[in-house]
C-alpha cells in the first residue's frame, strides 16, 4: 500500500505548508517628534499605504509610520500631497483620501479629519487666521477647480473659491495668496492672486507653462515652471519668472531653460536660491542674471535615479528619492558642499519635509 | 485553522477509501470543437477541464478560476478589475482563448476576468505551462480555454436559470440547444447584475460606488454541408458597466464600459488523409473611462482585429501527424490616448505528432512571425509523455514563449515606446499523472521559467512613466491536482483539489513578485444523493507582498463556499438551490485596502424544458 501512503504525504504537505509565520515586531513611539524632520511619505495612489517618518535634526533618530505608531486605530489614508503646519497643529492633506488629517505636529497624535467639502485636495497654506486649500475637484473635468477656506475654529470648509484649472502650490505674502495652476490633468501656465481679505481672485499672472514650485524674497515671487513634460503634446522648455509684488505683479524677470530641462523642486534658504533638475542640484542668487550650466552637486553616486523631493535647511540638503515608486523610498542628507552625510529609509514615495 | 483540519480528515478519510473503486461509464458523442490543437498538442502538459456544473454555479471567469483551480487572482473588490498571476507571471502572461482565437485586450496585454460570464460556455480548460507556439502572445504561465462544443445529435434543450442573493445581486442565463440532422445551433444569453454595496467587515463602511451590470450572449451554429464539409459561426458578445468601487481609504466616482464582439466563422474540409481548416475571426473592443461618472467626460479607446487562418493536417499514418498553420492577424487600434494605429503580424506554424511506441508520444510546434512592430523571437514547443506503467506517466516539456508589446506600450499618447522587444519565456516542466486507481487522478508538476526583457511601466528621470524592457524574472514552482470520484450505493462524493506552491523572483532584486503567493490551494467536495447535491467549497490564498522591496505584506485568507441543490423528485426538470459565500465570514482583502464581501447568500431556480 506503497500508494496509499504517497497520497497521505501529499495531503498532510498540503495542509502543513499552508501557514505562514507572521512577524510580531512591535516597534514604540518616540513620544516627541520634535527638533526634527517630517517626512511625508506619499504611498502609492489607490494603495492607502501613505505614512509619515521621523529624523531627528542632528539626524541621530529615526523612525518611520510615525502617524500609525501613535494613532494604531487610525489608517492615515491615501496619496498624501502636502503638510502645513499651524500653530501646534499639522494638517496633512489626502489627495486620494478627499481629506485633511488634524494631527499635533510634535506628539503626531491625531486631532480630527477634515471629509467634506474636499475634492482631489492638493496643497494648503494659512492667512488670516483660516486654512487655504487647493482642489483639483474632478480631475478630468477641468471647470470645477476651487480653493477652499478651512475655519480653524470647527475644521469645517466654510467657502470654495473657483479657480481656473489644475489649482496646486499656494503661498502667502501678507493678505494675498498665489495659487500656481499647473494644470491638473492638463498643462496650466497662470498664477492665481486671491485676496484673503475679501476671498475673491483679485488677478492672474500668466508664468511659463506648469509652474510647479514658488518662493517669496525681498517683496519677489519667484515661479519655477517646468515646461510641458515629454508626454505632453507639445514639450516646452522650463522657465524661473521673477514677479515684483510690489509693483502690480508685474514679472520683472524670466529665465529660459533649454529645452530638454524641467527644472523642479526651488527652495529658497538666506539670498540663494536653489532647485533641481533630474538628479542635479542647482543654486542661484537673487542676484543672479544667467542661469548656471554646471550643477552645485548630483546624487550620481547615490543612484537617486531622480529627485522626488528636495529642501533646504540649516546648510544641510535632503532629498527625497522615489526608487521605483512601489517599495520604500530613501531619503539623503548633504552638507553644502555637496557631500553626502547620512541616508535614511523612509516610507514609500518621500514627498515632503517640513521643518519641526 | 478548523477548517483546515477539517480538510485533513477529509483527505485522510477518502484517500483510505480510495482504492478498489470501479469505473464510472461516459457516453461520449462527437463533439466539435474549433480550439483543434488544444486536445491534439497538450498531452505533454497538465490539463484542466472544468465541467458545466461549476460554469453554472459562477457567475464570472474570476469567480470559477478563484474557486477551482490554483491561479492566483487579484480582485480590485468583488467585480471589479481582476487580473490573473498563473505559475508567478504577470498579468499579461496569461493567455485568454476563446474557441481558438487569443482575445487578451490589445490595449493592457490581458485580459479581465471579471468581463467573461462563465456560464456562457460549455467548457473552460485550464492549460498550465507554456503555449505561445500555437496560442501567440501571453501563453507563458498557461493559458485559459473559453470553448463553446457543439454536435449534431438531434435535440432540443432550454434551460433558465435564476438567482438573486445578497447585495442585490441577479443573474439570468437562457440556453436554447437545438440541433437536427445537418444543423445545430446553440445559445445562450447572460445579464448579471449587483447593487454590491457589501458592507466592509469590522468597520461602519460599505463598498461605495461598486455597482455593476452585464449582459453578454454566446451563439454557435453548425452546418452539415455534406460528410467532409462543415460550416461553423461562432460569435460572443459582452457589455458591461461598471462603477469602480473605492478602498477603504479612498472613495472613487469613475465609472467603466466594456463592450466586445468576437466572431468566427470556420470553414471544416476532409479530403484523404487531410483535413483542413479556414477560420475568419473579427474581434472588436472598446472601454470607455470615466473618472467622475457625474461628468460626461471620458476616455475611450477601441481596437478591430482580424483574424485569418488557415490548418492543413496531415494524417502521415497512425503514428505520425503534421499540420501547418498560417495565421495573419490585422489589428487597428484607435483613441485619444493611444492615437491610430495598426499592426498586421504573419506567422507560420508547424505542428507535430509522432507516437513512435505505443508507450510514447512526442509532440512539437515551431512559430515564426514576421511584423513590423517589434523583433520577433523564433518559437518552440518540445514535449513528451512516457507511459512508465499502466497507472503512471511521465512528462516532459520545454518551450519557448513570449509577450508581445501592447498597444498602450507601444503608442500611449507621449509615453509609449515604439523600441520595446517581447517579453521571452524559457521554460521547462516535468510532469507526473497518476492513475492510480480508476477514478482518482493526480498530476504532480515541477516547472521553471527564465523570463528576459520583462516590460515595466517606469518613471524616467524627470519623473515620466515609460514602458521599458527593464528586468528578469525567475520563477519556478510545483502544482499538484487530484481529482477522486467515490460511489457508496447510491452516495456520490467527489473529492477536488489544486495546490500551487509559487516562487517568482525580479532576478536584479532577489525578491518575490508583488501579489504572488508562495501558496495557493483550492478543495471541492461534493456529495450526490438522488436528488440532492451539496458541495463545499474552500480557497486557501497565502499572503503576498505589495511592494517590490518585499516590505508590506497583505495576509493570506481562507474562504469557504458551501452549495446545495435539489431536483423536485416529480418535476426534475426544476432545481431548486441555495449558495452561502464566505461561509466562515473572513474578513479579507484580495487587494490592499479593497475588502473583499462578507458571509452572504444566493439563492436559485433553474428550470428545463
Amino acid at each position: 500500500m506503497k500508494i496509499q501512503k504517497l497520497i497521505l504525504v501529499f495531503c498532510s504537505a498540503l495542509v502543513l505548508v499552508s501557514c505562514d509565520p507572521e512577524s510580531a515586531f512591535v516597534e514604540t513611539p518616540l513620544g516627541a517628534y520634535d527638533n526634527g524632520i517630517l517626512v511625508l511619505n506619499q504611498g502609492g495612489f489607490g494603495a492607502g499605504n501613505a505614512s509619515v517618518s521621523f529624523i531627528s535634526d542632528d539626524l541621530v533618530t529615526s523612525q518611520n509610520n510615525i502617524f500609525s505608531l501613535v494613532n494604531p486605530t487610525i489608517t492615515f489614508g491615501d496619496t498624501a500631497q502636502d503638510v502645513g503646519f499651524y500653530q501646534n497643529l499639522g494638517f496633512a492633506v489626502l489627495n486620494g483620501s478627499n481629506k485633511i488629517v488634524v494631527f499635533n505636529r510634535y506628539s503626531l497624535e491625531f486631532v480630527t479629519s477634515i471629509n467634506t467639502g474636499l475634492s482631489n485636495p492638493r496643497y494648503i497654506a494659512f492667512a488670516n487666521n483660516k486654512a487655504y486649500v487647493t482642489n483639483w475637484g474632478s480631475g478630468s473635468n477641468p471647470n470645477d477647480d476651487f480653493v477652499a477656506i478651512v475655519n480653524l475654529l470647527d475644521y469645517s470648509v466654510a467657502t470654495a473659491i473657483p479657480v481656473i484649472e489644475g489649482p496646486e502650490k499656494i503661498i502667502v505674502d501678507g493678505n494675498n495668496l498665489y495659487v500656481a495652476h499647473a494644470g491638473g490633468f492638463n498643462y496650466g501656465n497662470k498664477i492665481s492672486v486671491i485676496n484673503s481679505l475679501n476671498n475673491s481672485v483679485t488677478s492672474t499672472i500668466t508664468v511659463g507653462d506648469v509652474p510647479n514650485s514658488m518662493q517669496i524674497k525681498d517683496s519677489n515671487l519667484y515661479v519655477l515652471c517646468g515646461g510641458n513634460p515629454s508626454f505632453a503634446p507639445t514639450e516646452t522648455a522650463g522657465k524661473l519668472v521673477k514677479i515684483a509684488l510690489t509693483n502690480a505683479n508685474a514679472v520683472a524677470t524670466v529665465f529660459d531653460f533649454g529645452l530638454l530641462n524641467h527644472p523642479s523642486n526651488l527652495v529658497i534658504a538666506d539670498a540663494n536660491l536653489y532647485y533641481t533638475v533630474s538628479n542635479e542640484i542647482y543654486k542661484i542668487t537673487t542676484t543672479t542674471t544667467v542661469l548656471p550650466t554646471t550643477p552645485l552637486f548630483t546624487t550620481n553616486a547615490q543612484g537617486a535615479y531622480g529627485i522626488y523631493s528636495f529642501a533646504v535647511h540649516n546648510n544641510s540638503f535632503y532629498i527625497g528619492d522615489a526608487g521605483d515608486y512601489n517599495s520604500n523610498g530613501k531619503v539623503y542628507v548633504y552638507s553644502n558642499s555637496g557631500s553626502l552625510n547620512q541616508d535614511f529609509t523612509v516610507g514609500i514615495i518621500p514627498a515632503g519635509f517640513y521643518f519641526n | 485553522m478548523t477548517v483546515k483540519h477539517g480538510l485533513t480528515f477529509l483527505y485522510l478519510f477518502f484517500s483510505c477509501l480510495s482504492f478498489g473503486q470501479k469505473d464510472t461509464i461516459v457516453s461520449l458523442e462527437e463533439v466539435i470543437l474549433p480550439d483543434y490543437n488544444l486536445k491534439k498538442n497538450s498531452n505533454s502538459l497538465l490539463t484542466n477541464s472544468l465541467s458545466d456544473s461549476l460554469l453554472q454555479n459562477s457567475s464570472s471567469l474570476t469567480s470559477l478560476l478563484r474557486n477551482n483551480t490554483a491561479i492566483y487572482f487579484k480582485e480590485n473588490g468583488l467585480g471589479m478589475v481582476s487580473s490573473a498571476s498563473f505559475r508567478g507571471t504577470t498579468a499579461q502572461q496569461t493567455a485568454v482563448i476563446w474557441n481558438g482565437i487569443n482575445i487578451n485586450s490589445q490595449f493592457n496585454g490581458q485580459t479581465d476576468f471579471n468581463t467573461i460570464s462563465a456560464s456562457d460556455f460549455n467548457e473552460v480548460v485550464v492549460r498550465h505551462g507554456g503555449g505561445s507556439s500555437i496560442y501567440g502572445s501571453s501563453a507563458i504561465g498557461g493559458s485559459i480555454h473559453l470553448n463553446t462544443t457543439i454536435n449534431f445529435k438531434t435535440k432540443l434543450e432550454n434551460a433558465l436559470q435564476l438567482e438573486y442573493g445578497s447585495f442585490e445581486t441577479s443573474k439570468v442565463n437562457y440556453q436554447l440547444r437545438f440541433a437536427k440532422r445537418k444543423f445545430s445551433t446553440q445559445i445562450s444569453i447572460t445579464r448579471n447584475a449587483s447593487q454590491n454595496d457589501y458592507p466592509y467587515l469590522n468597520t461602519n463602511q460599505k463598498n461605495e460606488n461598486g455597482d455593476f451590470y452585464n449582459n453578454s450572449y454566446n451563439l454557435a451554429l453548425g452546418f452539415k454541408l455534406n460528410p467532409k464539409n462543415s460550416i461553423f459561426f461562432y460569435s460572443y458578445l459582452f457589455s458591461s458597466n461598471r462603477n469602480f468601487s473605492g478602498t477603504l481609504v479612498a472613495p472613487s466616482f469613475s465609472k467603466y464600459k466594456d463592450f466586445n464582439t468576437r466572431n468566427l466563422i470556420e470553414w471544416n474540409s476532409e479530403f484523404s488523409k487531410f483535413t483542413s481548416k479556414m477560420q475568419l475571426a473579427f474581434l472588436s473592443e472598446k472601454y470607455t473611462y470615466f473618472e467622475n461618472q457625474a461628468f460626461p467626460i471620458f476616455d475611450d479607446a477601441k481596437a478591430e482585429t482580424v483574424v485569418a487562418k488557415y490548418q492543413l493536417n496531415f494524417n502521415f499514418s497512425k503514428k505520425l501527424e503534421f499540420s501547418t498553420l498560417l495565421d495573419i492577424t490585422h489589428t487597428k487600434g484607435f483613441g485619444e490616448s493611444v492615437g491610430e494605429n495598426n499592426r498586421t503580424i504573419y506567422s507560420a506554424i508547424l505542428l507535430s505528432k509522432y507516437l513512435p511506441t505505443e508507450k510514447l508520444v512526442i509532440e512539437a510546434s515551431v512559430r515564426q512571425e514576421l511584423t513590423s512592430n517589434y523583433e520577433s523571437p523564433f518559437l518552440f514547443s518540445l514535449g513528451t509523455v512516457y507511459q512508465i506503467n499502466k497507472w503512471y506517466d511521465f512528462k516532459t516539456n520545454i518551450s519557448r514563449n513570449y509577450r508581445i508589446p501592447t498597444f498602450n506600450d507601444l503608442f500611449y499618447k507621449g509615453s509609449g515606446n515604439t523600441t520595446l522587444k517581447p517579453e521571452i519565456a524559457t521554460q521547462f516542466e516535468v510532469g507526473n499523472s497518476f492513475k492510480l486507481i480508476k477514478n482518482l487522478k493526480l498530476d504532480v508538476v515541477g516547472y521553471y521559467i527564465k523570463i528576459k526583457e520583462l516590460l515595466r511601466w517606469s518613471p524616467n528621470s524627470s519623473g515620466s512613466w515609460m514602458p521599458n524592457n527593464v528586468a528578469n524574472v525567475t520563477s519556478y514552482g510545483a502544482e499538484l491536482n487530484l481529482n477522486y470520484n467515490f460511489k457508496f450505493q447510491k452516495n456520490i462524493f467527489n473529492l477536488q483539489t489544486n495546490y500551487a506552491y509559487t516562487v517568482s523572483q525580479d532576478d536584479a532584486k532577489n525578491k518575490q513578485l508583488i501579489y504572488v503567493p508562495f501558496h495557493k490551494q483550492t478543495t471541492t467536495f461534493t456529495y450526490n444523493y438522488q436528488n440532492f447535491t451539496t458541495y463545499l467549497n474552500y480557497i486557501f490564498n497565502g499572503s503576498v507582498f505589495t511592494t517590490s522591496d518585499n516590505n508590506y505584506i497583505l495576509s493570506n485568507y481562507s474562504v469557504a463556499n458551501f452549495g446545495l441543490r435539489y431536483a423536485f423528485p416529480f418535476y426534475e426538470n426544476i432545481t431548486i438551490g441555495s449558495t452561502i459565500n464566505n461561509l466562515f465570514n473572513e474578513n479579507y482583502q484580495s487587494v490592499s485596502q479593497r475588502p473583499m464581501p462578507g458571509r452572504n447568500y444566493n439563492f436559485l431556480i433553474t428550470l428545463n424544458f
